[in-house]
Formats: C-alpha cells, sequence, structure tokens
C-alpha cells in the first residue's frame, strides 16, 4: 500500500504535466506556429543572434545548467548533456573571459577573425596518417583511432548568446580531441576526469570544473591514482601552461608533438594505458598466486 | 614709498630703450638702479602670469605699481597667433565658467578669437572596464543648455591676454629672456636691497623686485631661489595630445557640443569639443604606448582613437603591441562589439598634421605659494593630472586671489612684498588646491585599477553619484568652481 502511493502520485504528476503541455502547446501554436515545441514557455523570444542560436531565460538557463549537469553525472556517455552543461554554466564571465585571452594573442585572434572548424572535411584524415610518427597530425588521427571516434561527433553550439563566445565554445569542443592527443590522456573515464581538470585550470570554464566531480564515480584506485598523480599534474600544468585555446592546430599538424608541448609549458603526464596495465598485470599475478593457494 | 614707486613707474617705462642702453655701460654685478626696482616682476609670461599681470594692470587700485614681465619665448609670436580656422593648436585647455568670468572682468575675454573657443554643454564619462556612465549636462536647477565649459587653445588665450596687455600698457616687458640668476640685493648708501630679490637676466640687465612672482611653471627658478620645497611624483603617464576632425559637428550639433572621456586602465582619453568638427584629443597612457601612438602613421593613430572610445581594454592592449594594421583591426573588433554609436564621440577621421605630440604627467604641490616677496602661481605651485581640466583653472583661481591680495595691500598702505601681506592668498588657495589636487590624483588611482573589487565597487558609485540629482550637481558645481567654497 506504502509503495503504491508514490507511483499513483507519479502517474497523476505525468498526466498533470502531459495536460499542460498540450494546453500550453495549442495556445503556442496558435500564438506563433513558426515557434518550436521546446520553446512553450516563453511566447516573446527573441530572434536568433546566428543560425541555430537558441535565446534562453535565466531561469531557462539555470534549469538547463542544473539539470544537465546532474544527468550527466550519472550518465557520463551523454556527450550532449555534457556539452548542454558547458554552455549553460559558460555565462557569465567564463567564457567572456576565455574570448579575452583569444584576443590578447595574435594567434588567438587569427583563429576568432577567421572562425575555422575541425572536422573530417577541413582535416584530411588519411593525409594526417602519413605524417611522422612524432607529429601532432599523427598524433591525433593516432588517437582518432584508437579511440574509435570521428572530429564530426562535435554538436554545434546553441545556448550561448554571443555569436563570438559561441564560435569560442565551438573551438574548445573541437580542439577538445587535440588536448587528448597533445597530453596523450585516454578517453576512459579517468583519463577523460584527468584531462578536464587540466581544462578547467587551462581555461576555466565551469562544465570542465564540475566533471572533476566525476571522480566520485570512478574506481578506488583510480580515485587515488588522480588524487595523487593527474590533478596535481592537471593544476600545475592547466595553470602555469599558456592558454591551449591558442594553439592554431590546423597549422601545427605537421610539428613535432615534444616541440608543441615545451612551447606550450606542459609537460607529458604519465601514461595512463601503461599505469592501467601494469596494474591489471599485477592484479590478474595476484589473482593467480591466490589460485595456486599462497 | 610705494606712492612714489608708482609715480617714478611710468617715465621708467617710456624710456625702456634708454634704460637698456644706460644699462650696459653699467657693470653687471647687481648694479641695480632706481630705474631697475619694480614693485612686481613676474617671471613667465604663461596664461598665469600674464592673467596675473593684466588683472593688476586693468584695476584702478593697483595700476600705479611698476611691474615687469620676464619671458624665455619671443612673446610677439604668441601675439600674432593666426591660424585658420580649420587648424587648431594641439595644446588646448578647460575653462570653467568662473574662470572665464574672471578673463571678462579682466578685459580679456574679448581679445580672444572667440571663433576659436568652443563652449560645452554636456559631458559624458565611463569607465572602459564596466561602461558604468555618468553624464552632466547643463544643472537643471539652472536650466537646460547651462555651459560646463569653454575649450579654448592656450596660444590664444596667452594672445588675448598679450593683446589685453598692450591696451593696458605699463609693462616692461622682457622676451626673448632668460633668468640667469635670482639672489638678494645688497646695501648701499642710497638704498637697502639685502631683502629685496634681484633677478639677474640674460640680457645683462637685473631687476630688483618689491613681490616676485613665479609663474615659471613646474619646474619654477623662482620656487628654487625662494627654498620653497615640493612634493609629489611622476604618474609615469605621458598626455597624448592631437587635433583632430571628426564626422560631423558632434551628435548634439553644433549648438550642444558635448565632451567625452573614458577612463582607460593606463589612463583616461578625452575628446574635447573644438568650433566645427574639430576636436582636442588627451590620452594619459604609459611612455611606451604613447611613444607607439606617436610612431603610428595617421591612418592607424585615427584607428586607434577611435577604438580607444570603443573597444574592449583587452582589445586596446593588443593594438598596443602590433607597430601597424590598427585600421584593418578595428574594422573587424567593431562587427563584433556592441556599441551605441551616440553614447562615444563621432568617428574621427582626420587628425592635423604635427599635432600629435606627448607630455609627462606629475603631481607636485608647492610647500607654500608664498615667502618674504616671493609669491607662487600656477603650474610653479602645484602641477595637476589633466584628467579633470583643472590645471589651468586652478591658475586663474591663484591669480584671482593673489590680485585681491595685492589690492588689499595697496589700498591700506601695505608692502605688498611682506608675507604678511600675501598670508591671505596662500590660505585661500593652498588649501583649496590640495584637494583638487587629491581629488584628481586619487581618481587616476582609482580608475588605474585593473581587476579586483574596486571595479564594481567604483561602477557601483559612479553609477550611483548619477543617479543623485544633488550630489551630482555637487560635484559639477565644485568642478566648475561655481559652487560653495569647501574651506
Amino acid at each position: 500500500m506504502e509503495a503504491a502511493i508514490p507511483r499513483i502520485r507519479a502517474v497523476a504528476a505525468a498526466g498533470q504535466t502531459q495536460l499542460l503541455r498540450s494546453a500550453v502547446c495549442a495556445t503556442c501554436a496558435s500564438s506563433s506556429s513558426s515557434s518550436s515545441r521546446r520553446h512553450f514557455s516563453v511566447f516573446n523570444r527573441p530572434q536568433p543572434n546566428y543560425p541555430g542560436h537558441v535565446p534562453l531565460t535565466k531561469i531557462e538557463r539555470a534549469g538547463l545548467a542544473v539539470g544537465a549537469s546532474v544527468m550527466s553525472f550519472f550518465d557520463p556517455y551523454r556527450h550532449d548533456l555534457i556539452a548542454a552543461t558547458g554552455e549553460a554554466t559558460a555565462t557569465p564571465y567564463f567564457i567572456y573571459r576565455l574570448r579575452d585571452a583569444m584576443l590578447a594573442d595574435p594567434t588567438g585572434r587569427r583563429i576568432l577573425r577567421q572562425r575555422p572548424l575541425i572536422s573530417s572535411k577541413t582535416l584530411s584524415l588519411p593525409a594526417l596518417r602519413n605524417l611522422p610518427a612524432n607529429s601532432v597530425g599523427r598524433a591525433y588521427v593516432g588517437w582518432l583511432d584508437r579511440e574509435g571516434v570521428s572530429p564530426d561527433t562535435r554538436s554545434r553550439v546553441r545556448y550561448i548568446d554571443d555569436e563570438e563566445c559561441a564560435y569560442v565554445m565551438q573551438r574548445y569542443r573541437e580542439c577538445h580531441d587535440f588536448y587528448h592527443a597533445l597530453t596523450g590522456l585516454p578517453i576512459v573515464r579517468e583519463g577523460e576526469v584527468a584531462l578536464k581538470a587540466f581544462e578547467f585550470a587551462n581555461t576555466l570554464l565551469p562544465m570542465t570544473g564540475l566533471s572533476i566531480f566525476a571522480a566520485a564515480t570512478m574506481k578506488r584506485g583510480e580515485r587515488q591514482r588522480f588524487a595523487s598523480i593527474y590533478l596535481p599534474w592537471a593544476i600545475r600544468n592547466g595553470a602555469r601552461g599558456k592558454d591551449v585555446i591558442n594553439v592554431f592546430w590546423e597549422e601545427r599538424l605537421e610539428d613535432d608533438v615534444d616541440e608543441l608541448r615545451a612551447e606550450l609549458g606542459i609537460e607529458r603526464p604519465p601514461d595512463m594505458r601503461d599505469i592501467r596495465k601494469r596494474e591489471r598485470e599485477q592484479k590478474k599475478r595476484l589473482q593467480e598466486l591466490k589460485e595456486r593457494g599462497f | 614709498m610705494l606712492a612714489r614707486r608708482s609715480l617714478l613707474g611710468k617715465p621708467g617705462f617710456i624710456c625702456r630703450s634708454c634704460v637698456r642702453q644706460c644699462q650696459s655701460q653699467l657693470t653687471r654685478a647687481y648694479s641695480t638702479s632706481k630705474d631697475n626696482i619694480y614693485d612686481v616682476v613676474c617671471v613667465g609670461g604663461g596664461p598665469a602670469g600674464l592673467s596675473l599681470l593684466t588683472a593688476l594692470r586693468a584695476n584702478p587700485v593697483t595700476s600705479g605699481l611698476r611691474v615687469a614681465l620676464i619671458e624665455a619665448q619671443d612673446l610677439s609670436k604668441v601675439s600674432s597667433f593666426a591660424l585658420p580656422i580649420t587648424q587648431f593648436s594641439n595644446r588646448c585647455s578647460s575653462l570653467t565658467p568662473a574662470s572665464a568670468q574672471f578673463l571678462d572682468t579682466i578685459g580679456a575675454w574679448t581679445h580672444m578669437k572667440r571663433e576659436r573657443i568652443q563652449d560645452y554643454h554636456e559631458m559624458q564619462v565611463w569607465d572602459g572596464l564596466t561602461d558604468a556612465r555618468i553624464e552632466f549636462d547643463g544643472q537643471p536647477s539652472s536650466g537646460a543648455g547651462k555651459t560646463l565649459a569653454y575649450m579654448i587653445e592656450n596660444l590664444n588665450l596667452t594672445s588675448g591676454l598679450l593683446k589685453r596687455l598692450e591696451e593696458l600698457g605699463g609693462v616692461d616687458i622682457f622676451d626673448n629672456t632668460k633668468v640667469q640668476n635670482i639672489d638678494l640685493g645688497k646695501e648701499t648708501e642710497e638704498m637697502d636691497l639685502s631683502e629685496w630679490p634681484i633677478v639677474e637676466l640674460s640680457g645683462g640687465q637685473s631687476l630688483a623686485a618689491r613681490l616676485l612672482i613665479g609663474a615659471d611653471g613646474a619646474n619654477s627658478p623662482v620656487r628654487a631661489f625662494s627654498g620653497i620645497g615640493s612634493s609629489g611624483w611622476d604618474y609615469g603617464r605621458h598626455g597624448v595630445v592631437a587635433s583632430l576632425q571628426l564626422e560631423g559637428d558632434g551628435w548634439g550639433g553644433e549648438f550642444n557640443k558635448i565632451a567625452y572621456q573614458r577612463f582607460l586602465p593606463t589612463g583616461p582619453i578625452a575628446m574635447l569639443p573644438l568650433p566645427g568638427n574639430h576636436a582636442s584629443l588627451v590620452w594619459s597612457t604609459t611612455p611606451e604606448k604613447a611613444a607607439l601612438l606617436k610612431s603610428l602613421s595617421p591612418k592607424d593613430f585615427i584607428a586607434m582613437v577611435n577604438a580607444a572610445f570603443r573597444l574592449s581594454a583587452v582589445d586596446l592592449g593588443y593594438l598596443h603591441t602590433v607597430p601597424e594594421g590598427q585600421e584593418e583591426e578595428l574594422s573587424w573588433r567593431t562587427q563584433h562589439t556592441h556599441i551605441n554609436a551616440e553614447t562615444v564621440p563621432q568617428t574621427v577621421v582626420g587628425v592635423q598634421e604635427g599635432t600629435v605630440a606627448s607630455f609627462p604627467l606629475k603631481l607636485r604641490h608647492a610647500d607654500t605659494y608664498i615667502g618674504e616677496r616671493v609669491a607662487l602661481i600656477g603650474d610653479a605651485a602645484h602641477t595637476i593630472h589633466p584628467l579633470a581640466g583643472q590645471g589651468l583653472n586652478q591658475g586663474q583661481g591663484d591669480v584671482q586671489s593673489l590680485a585681491k591680495t595685492i589690492e588689499y595691500a595697496v589700498s591700506h598702505g601695505q608692502d605688498i612684498g611682506s608675507t604678511l601681506s600675501l598670508e591671505p592668498y596662500s590660505s585661500e588657495r593652498y588649501a583649496a588646491n590640495h584637494i583638487i589636487l587629491g581629488v584628481c590624483d586619487k581618481l587616476h588611482k582609482l580608475y588605474a585599477v585593473e581587476s579586483g573589487p574596486l571595479v564594481p565597487l567604483r561602477s557601483i558609485g559612479l553609477k550611483a553619484v548619477n543617479a543623485l540629482g544633488p550630489l551630482k550637481n555637487f560635484f559639477m558645481e565644485q568642478a566648475s568652481a561655481n559652487g560653495s567654497k569647501l574651506l
């Protein structure tokens, strides 16, 4: 009996929202047929500032930030939610700060001026595979191949109002894979969290900082490793190194990745895959020893 | 004594050339004859010195004093100042209505080229980091359209004063002449000049002064002679000046001119209206940035000025690091910067050739304005940051006060050179100037802060002052020297 009550309530609530949605949608449709379904709560939404822009009110933005960050905490594979968290928490201040960091740097300014986009269309992946082994392009494509991802999976920025800042966010997002290549951190949860911590220290974007909380969902050994090795590395290198957003990756593809790291003042972290492999082997050996009865 | 001196005064003036001839035959060292004894010797023929002599000559009470002016530059060039109306000198000053009123009282205002003076009625001041803004326009209490200040070329001012002095006559002018030495005189059988300053000139003459006026600028030799110290500091900033042409007569049109000032972290930049589509620029910035500004091509310099009123501090910082290409950068950045065109000055389209110059900014305040037979006025007494346009007006205030003090001394038969007679001048001006110096200094320091809690706080403060009418009026009245005296 007791267990049934909340269930009924939930059903009732669901029915209510359904009702509400349909009711509002009717008015919405009658007032402006062009506005999409998601906008039902605001009748007078301003014109988008750039193609794909979705203007949000402050409450909507706060709701999006809280909802998307909580959901992505529980399901870190929802990269759309992580992206939405990033956009909803980037204003005020943070994305402007990052934009200003680009404006203060000659290369950053050039990037903002040319607004290059990174995709499999703008980058020839087969050509990158033929680059020397230690080049930035080869490291990048090697990383893409190893992790089985493509540069085209990055979604467009929608919730940042300033169109230049929207590009900055887009650029950060598209360069994320280059940061993996630069640091050599894998896309397993542990590597992703370490890289996010590095990005937070370097870009100050709140989403990257929030991602550090995902360390709580890691295994104990991973968490200890993160706290003792990767977090200190991330903070030291992220804060001391130059702004990685100001690297014109498209122009640096043929450069030596170690030289680029030295130029940015970033030291390579201990290879996470190696450590993980070693630990796995150690565990296996222990297991074997146990099985043999020692 | 004084009466006799005044009687002697006039013939002395007429026989100036004869006197000089006589002098050249005499030995140089302190061969002060009676003809070289003056009631007032003013060193420095800038706005302060000329105003003081004009005020003394124009007043019937003091016009009997025998006065001399010593100036290192050629004053005939100053008095023949004539530029076509399409060109403006780069050294301009803001005259408050009180100063203009004083110049009118002494009869000098009518001698200035009125068509080259621009009155303005509105002022827009804003923070370059937060865009917090304060607007000053004609005081609501006295109706709209009240003049806040007059922009005048310094040369127009000095030339007008010189013309008035020529009209009044009675001043022995030693121009193209430097002060070689100032020392106390000697006691002879004829007279005792042991407590009188004797000014030795590069032309060989030496003038004894009952009252020696130091209107000789920030590095005042008169102040050095009298052993008056001065304290203060250099701002490590230069003021870059230039004469500019705008795209139009200003947003308020020909009859409602607006002055603009934006506080950038390196210092304020001000665009002050001149007649027609002309404007005067004063941009305080670091010496390195000033050097870059002066090295730019005209089109890039124009772009820099436009950028300084429009773009973010980050963009401006970058534009100061490249030797060229500012014009192109500006046209790109304006696309991504939200500007309400009417809140910034109209676009600059031209810079008058050869007018981009700079001078170091400093704060100095003499320890006292008076000594035995010495009084300091204008920049010799105080040097101020130009952000509130108070420098020249402080000097005019000094002149007004000193002229009044001398008038009182003359009409009461006192010795005009004694500290006792001069005391009212010092007591009236010193604290008043000190407050203005302090306020401008603090404003500079407040707006030099680039980040931290002070930035939002100062913006809240500025907005609050802007919203509080009576408080704003109080500041405005203080700045235009119309208000009730603080001290």
